[in-house]
């Protein structure tokens, strides 16, 4: 990045630049103020979500997106979000671009109808035209998980869903603005379906004037660019993203195909486990190009609970752009990553394509698989990917307590938990983190907004799969309740089937979910799994899931162990066992350790529970 | 080393001065101003006579194991130039990056943090996010400050509102003392949970610590962010924490010294919110100082631009160690409350800085065939090799040095640059191992450091949307002007602004700022707006500001006291800052414009009441700033051989003193002064403005 504008500013300087820019020529130092002016944009939207909207679920945990698409509604500037797939198409299905106007706003959440590019319901998707001297030049989006839509509980996601009707009202494409006019009848219905219509009613708005204000601003930077220079610019942004994805595809997978396979333990509904099965396929085209095919449709069918994920075809294409991208700010996740793929292989009525009306609430759990399993492929093929990350932990938790007044009042508790991400090999695993942008709601937030008091709040020790570099470690939460009376919805994944470690790396640890530990009253929840009911007074504890670990756990540098166990990461137990690493009185033991790593155990190229050549 | 032998005064009684008509002496306006830069290489004083206008300038090598020592240097030169009598020193200004170069630099005080039983890990949680910026897939979590295996717990336990759920078991308190002990800490963070409600339970831990570890600096988070949130809190805590010891001796010693100077002047510090205040402040939570120098220059640029009409800038401060680098649109510097330092968010109010470690004493370094300059920096001991203090590591200003870029003295004559340490250090540390001439490798040392800021200074325009060639670029710092016109051109700015004395302007910066300090109060429980505990609120607010006022000894006339409230509709996480307009109602609507100027809608929702908070500042005097006489016709003192990328050539060298308004020089060209040299590349062209900038534009 540094390198580009070193060698490009002289031109940019000169006259020839101006020259180029009438012709609609984007030149390079312009393509990265380009670049930099959408990102302030997105920033703006961004902030303005955050400060203005109502529900915790946005404001504090900060379940929003933003993204800039061209004149076709292509993505060109996207969030740094593995999951997103092509947003547009469904709105242009309904009312075909060349009918959109100046002032119009559109808004779906219909799954089935866009093709899984949202994957739950909750997921509300503003997108409107921005258009310069008469011209369609672009769109913008604003997109935020809204924390009720109605359905069967609160929340509206719950693990006993069987169809996606009972999971809160779906909007279909539909004009939400016509030219600067407000259909506030459609609104009123939406907002009529929450049980907290307050929240939906502020999200709104602030989705409303978030997209808003990214139409005027980039309506400013098409006035300074013009509409040509930025036309050109989102195109190169797209074949930049393409072709660097393309060139590192053929880098990772040799011709012919690879195989990888991975699984959810449950649907909460008694079935499972779950096998997602990916097939990626390098071969030459008609004129000896390559040609990158995914196929998923050996994956297994679809499930009677509400773990299928509806996976839209731009999605494996995004997440291995996002991974191809890596570190470097100056590139740009978009559509150049589904691009990249030339064909995605998907059968109806399998768990990533499942058929309407199928349930799609806890379809998080499904989705982070996926994302691990794309880079099984990876690992397979070249070895230098990540090991498995743990999917993210929900609780939804809904009740009553009684307010100072002495009044019931009802209440939703959606808290999201981090879990502990793969190891790499050349780092460990992220620690303790949910996904991309999404942040924890803090102790003394959630106490002051919520009947709960937490108790413990901290690193799972031992959740890390051991390794070289060690997996990321998972949290362990603890609530005592205060409110009158609880339903609460769990969502635990990779418990049986743990997220695998590689090169000799270890799976990370599994999750649970228990009521009273510790006491006479002492139960255990099934890990997906709703209609656990609390009362005041109760504990309920949460430990989530660690990342798979990374090269041999004898090759980890004792010191680094220790720390480990020092700072509550590891236990001296395991640093033993499974570091061959002796801790006494706080100081690493070199004599036994070198004892204990003499008797280094044999590894095979996987681990999920134990060393295997091939996960199945 | 700062024998008053290695410094020099630079009296400015050449430049001819004009008050401004109308300017009225404040009533202590006799007094006279000192202001005290003290970076990692140089400290630069500056005394003024704020009546007249008239300065004298002193610049002294820093003493990193003592810098109270070169502060003292600098100021008794610049009193003995002026003629003048401690007591007539009114007020010490200073402004410092001791803070920020700790934390940037991971040298600060070895530090520990006591919370809350069952909550150790909140610091390595932080908020369980992947930044959204960042590439899940590469993203490695950065090392937090202190580690786990530091982080200690007490038995207790406040809870919403303040309400005391568990009492504080001392005894929890004794055995975190013990491993305290063990550890062997210098300071200590206290931040337990809700005690920005109730702090009872955390001061009481801190008084504890602070009798049984009277060596030990102790930080509660309510002296620093008393606020929600318990992450961010311990964070700022223990940054606060870890920089304290070395702050507070800093701060003692300037005191000692300045009373053994017989000055009995307050001392001022510069926050990084572009005001000063006292000592006391900074003793407490020197965590506001972590951008106290930068934001000095930043204040100080500001004001140079604004005196040759420049109101879209962005600054580029290159010191010894690091790089400051700010952009300022219509003149307005921003703030922000949720800065950075380094990897960590610091929700202190803050000029809008990023900091690289690039500077003159950023050292060369060849790994496996890769050079990389800096961040490491040879600072002021032993500098860099040609400095000929024992320094045998190639830094940027030895490769200066063996262009040809830099005088054989600095400080007039008074400090030498040897060549030939310069070249042996690069020979040995990047032309053999690389296989280059000694000055290929300097041009590729310098080719580097450049890019490293063009880096940070789109960081702060081209990602933030602004074009770098809509700006001029002002160059400062001692190295500054020596990168200000390569800079610009990779950068295609067409404009590059040198101030008048470019290694002291954060002592102008220093000058002209106020005093300034907030007083808050967040209510236990947010609503609607209730006019009683509005009044009883702000009247208490007031009598702290007035103690304030009181301790500052600014007089009834300076005295300026914003009142704003922070209100949000019910529901939101975000405030807005509206001023309190006298009643409920009238706020409300104040609200209500600015929710809707600002985000282009307003809510059917109740409007609540979050904090209230005066806003305090003392104005000072301003400063009365020199004109330069007329053009004399700038003629060389000296030529020097430069090697340029295009060649070697014979260069003019300008003495800066002996210039003019309007007088103008072409490059290449070498202009020479007491505390910095600017270099002007083949192609550029240069102006002396009547305030004494130098105006340099590419042909």
């Amino acid at each position: 990045m540094l390198r580009s504008i070193e060698d490009e500013a002289k031109p940019a300087a000169d006259a020839s630049s101006k020259k180029q820019a009438a012709a609609g020529v984007c030149d390079p130092v312009t393509l990265e103020i380009l670049r930099g002016a959408i990102r302030a944009v997105q920033a703006e939207m961004e902030a303005l979500i955050e400060r203005t909207a109502i529900s915790a679920f946005i404001r504090e945990k900060k379940d929003f997106y933003t993204s800039l698409f061209d004149a076709d509604g292509v993505m060109a500037v996207g969030s740094n979000m593995p999951v997103f797939g092509d947003m547009s198409g469904s709105v242009f299905k309904r009312f075909p671009p060349e009918a959109m106007r100046p002032g119009d706003l559109y808004w779906y959440s219909d799954c089935y109808e866009s093709t899984g590019a949202v994957s739950h319901s909750n997921d509300q998707v503003l997108i409107a035209p921005v258009f310069h001297q008469g011209r369609r030049c672009a769109f913008v989006m604003s997109w935020a998980h809204f924390a009720d839509i109605g359905g069967m509980r609160a929340g509206s996601i719950s693990p006993d869903a069987t169809d996606i009707f009972q999971e809160g009202i779906i909007v279909p494409a539909t004009k939400l603005i016509d030219g600067g006019c407000v259909n506030e009848a459609v609104l009123e219905m939406f907002h009529r379906n929450s049980r907290f219509p307050e929240q939906s009613r502020g999200d709104m708005r602030a989705l409303m004037a978030s997209v808003e204000l990214g139409v005027k601003r980039v309506d400013e930077i098409l006035i300074r660019f013009g509409a040509a220079v930025v036309e050109d610019g989102l195109r190169q942004l797209l074949e930049r993203t393409r072709r660097l994805v393309r060139e590192r595809l053929a880098e990772t997978f040799p011709y012919g195909t690879h195989r990888f396979t991975d699984a959810i333990d449950s649907d909460g509904h008694g079935n499972g486990p779950y096998r997602m099965r990916f097939a990626l396929t390098r071969e030459r085209g008609a004129k000896g190009e390559d040609r990158f095919v995914l196929d998923a449709s050996g994956s297994d069918d679809q499930s009677p609970g509400p773990v299928n994920f509806l996976m839209n075809p731009g999605v494996p294409g995004m997440a291995l752009g996002l991974y191809y991208l890596g570190g470097d700010p100056g590139q740009v996740c978009n559509a150049g990553g589904p691009q990249a793929l030339d064909e995605v292989v998907l059968r109806e009525g399998s768990l990533l394509a499942p058929r309407f009306p199928a349930p799609l609430g806890m379809r998080g759990l499904t989705m982070m698989r996926v994302l691990a399993a794309l880079m099984g492929l990876v690992n397979v093929a070249s070895g230098k990917g990540p090991a498995a990350h743990s999917a993210y932990v929900i609780t939804l938790m809904r009740g009553t307590f009684t307010d100072e007044k002495g009044e019931k009042q009802p209440f939703l508790l959606s808290d999201g938990i981090g879990v502990g991400y793969g190891a790499r090999p050349y780092a460990d695993g992220i620690d303790a983190v949910y996904f991309v942008a999404q942040e924890n709601y803090p102790v003394e937030f959630v106490e002051l907004g919520y009947p709960v008091r937490l108790t413990h709040y901290g690193i799972a020790r031992d959740s890390g799969g051991p390794g070289r570099y060690r997996g990321g470690c998972g949290i362990v939460r603890e609530y005592e309740i205060l409110a009158d009376d609880a339903i609460l919805a769990v969502r635990i994944d990779g418990v049986t089937n743990p997220p695998w470690g590689i090169a000799g790396g270890m799976s990370g640890g599994a999750g649970r979910a228990v009521v009273n530990p510790g006491t006479e009253r002492e139960r255990a929840l099934r890990p997906l799994s709703d209609g656990n009911r609390l009362t005041r007074g109760d504990t309920l504890r949460i430990e989530t899931g660690g990342g798979g670990g990374h090269g041999h756990p004898f090759d980890r540098p004792a010191e680094d162990v220790l720390e480990d166990v020092l700072s509550g990461f590891v236990s001296e137990k395991a640093a033993a066992k499974l570091y061959g690493v002796v801790i006494a009185a706080e100081k690493v033991d070199a004599a036994a350790t070198a004892a204990l790593r003499r008797k280094r155990p044999q590894v095979r190229a996987f681990h999920r529970n134990e060393y295997v050549d091939v996960l199945a | 080393m700062s024998s008053p032998d290695s410094s020099a005064t630079l009296p400015s009684s050449s430049r001819m001065s004009f008050p401004e008509a109308g300017q009225r002496p404040s009533p202590d306006a006799r007094s006279l101003v000192v202001a005290v830069d003290i970076g990692g290489t140089f400290t630069d004083v500056t005394l003024q006579d704020p009546s007249s206008g008239r300065a004298w300038r002193a610049k002294t090598p820093s003493l990193p194991s003592d810098p109270s020592q070169a502060f003292l240097t600098g100021v008794r030169l610049a009193l003995e130039e002026a003629a003048c009598q401690p007591q007539e020193v009114g007020r010490v200004l200073h402004g410092t990056t001791v803070a920020t170069n700790m934390i940037l630099e991971r040298k600060g005080a070895r530090a520990a943090l006591v919370t809350t039983a069952g909550f150790r890990h909140v610091l390595e949680i932080g908020r369980q996010d992947i930044p959204r910026r960042v590439n899940l897939y590469s993203w490695v979590k950065p090392k937090r400050p202190v580690p786990a295996s530091r982080i200690l717990e007490v038995r207790e336990r406040i809870g919403v509102g303040g309400v005391e759920l568990e009492e504080l078991d001392e005894a929890s308190v004794a055995a975190a003392i013990e491993s305290l002990r063990k550890l062997e800490v210098e300071a200590v963070a206290v931040c337990l949970l809700h005690a920005f409600a109730n702090p009872a339970h955390e001061q009481r831990v801190a008084e504890l610590l602070r009798a049984a570890l009277p060596d030990v600096a102790v930080t509660a988070s309510t002296d620093v962010l008393p606020v929600v949130r318990e992450y961010e809190r311990s964070l700022t805590t223990i940054l606060n924490a870890s920089v304290m010891p070395g702050i507070a001796s800093y701060v003692g010693h300037l005191e000692e010294r300045l009373a053994d100077a017989k000055i009995t002047a307050p001392l001022l510090l510069m926050q990084s919110n572009g005001g000063v205040a006292g000592a006391r402040t900074i003793r407490r939570a020197p965590a506001l100082t972590v951008l106290s120098g930068p934001a000095a220059g930043v204040v100080g640029a500001r004001d140079v631009a604004a005196a040759c009409g420049f109101g879209d800038i962005i600054t580029v401060d290159i010191g010894g160690t690091s790089a400051d680098i700010a952009l300022i649109k219509g003149g307005e510097i921003s703030l922000t409350q949720h800065g950075q330092v380094g990897e960590w968010p610091l929700s202190l109010p803050m000029v809008d800085i990023v900091t690289i470690g690039a500077g003159g004493g950023s050292i060369a370094n060849v790994t496996k065939g890769t050079l990389t300059v800096g961040p490491r920096s040879a600072g002021a001991q032993p500098g860099p090799a040609c400095y000929g203090r024992g320094g045998t590591e190639a830094t940027v200003t030895d490769a200066h040095v063996v262009l040809g870029q830099l005088p054989e003295s600095l400080l007039a004559g008074r400090m030498a640059l040897e060549r030939s340490l310069a070249e042996t250090a690069i020979r040995k540390g990047v032309a053999e191992p690389l296989g280059l001439t000694i000055e290929e490798a300097a041009r590729g040392m310098l080719a580097i450091i450049d890019s490293n800021m063009v880096g940070a200074i789109r960081v702060v325009s081209v990602e933030r949307g602004h074009d770098p060639r809509d700006f001029t670029l002002v160059a400062f710092g001692g190295a500054g002007p020596l990168h200000g016109c390569s800079l610009s051109a990779l950068l295609g700015i067409e404009k590059v602004l040198i101030p008048p004395a470019p290694g002291v302007l954060c002592a102008e910066g220093l000058l002209a700022a106020d005093l300034k300090a907030e007083f808050s109060r967040t209510l236990a429980k947010s609503g609607r707006i209730d006019e009683v505990v509005v009044t009883r609120l702000y009247a208490e607010l007031a009598e702290d500001a007035k103690s304030w006022f009181e301790e500052e000894g600014v007089a009834l006339a300076d005295r300026r006291e914003q009142r704003v409230a922070l209100l949000r509709y019910h529901g939101q996480g975000s405030e807005l800052a509206v001023c309190w307009a006298g009643d409920a109602t009238s706020t409300e609507v104040q609200f209500s414009k600015a929710h809707s100027a600002l985000y282009g809608f307003t809510l059917d929702a109740a409007i609540e009441l979050v904090t209230l908070r005066i806003e305090a500042s003392g104005r000072m005097p301003a400063p009365v700033r020199e004109k330069l006489g007329r053009a004399r016709g700038a003629k060389a003192i000296a030529t020097r051989r430069v090697r340029f990328a295009e060649g070697l050539r014979d260069v003019p060298v300008f003495d800066r003193e002996k210039f003019g308004a309007g007088d103008s020089f072409t490059g290449p060209a070498i202009i020479t002064q007491l505390d910095a040299t600017t270099l002007i590349p083949p192609g550029w062209e240069g102006e002396v403005h009547v305030s004494g900038s130098l105006l340099l534009a590419r042909e």
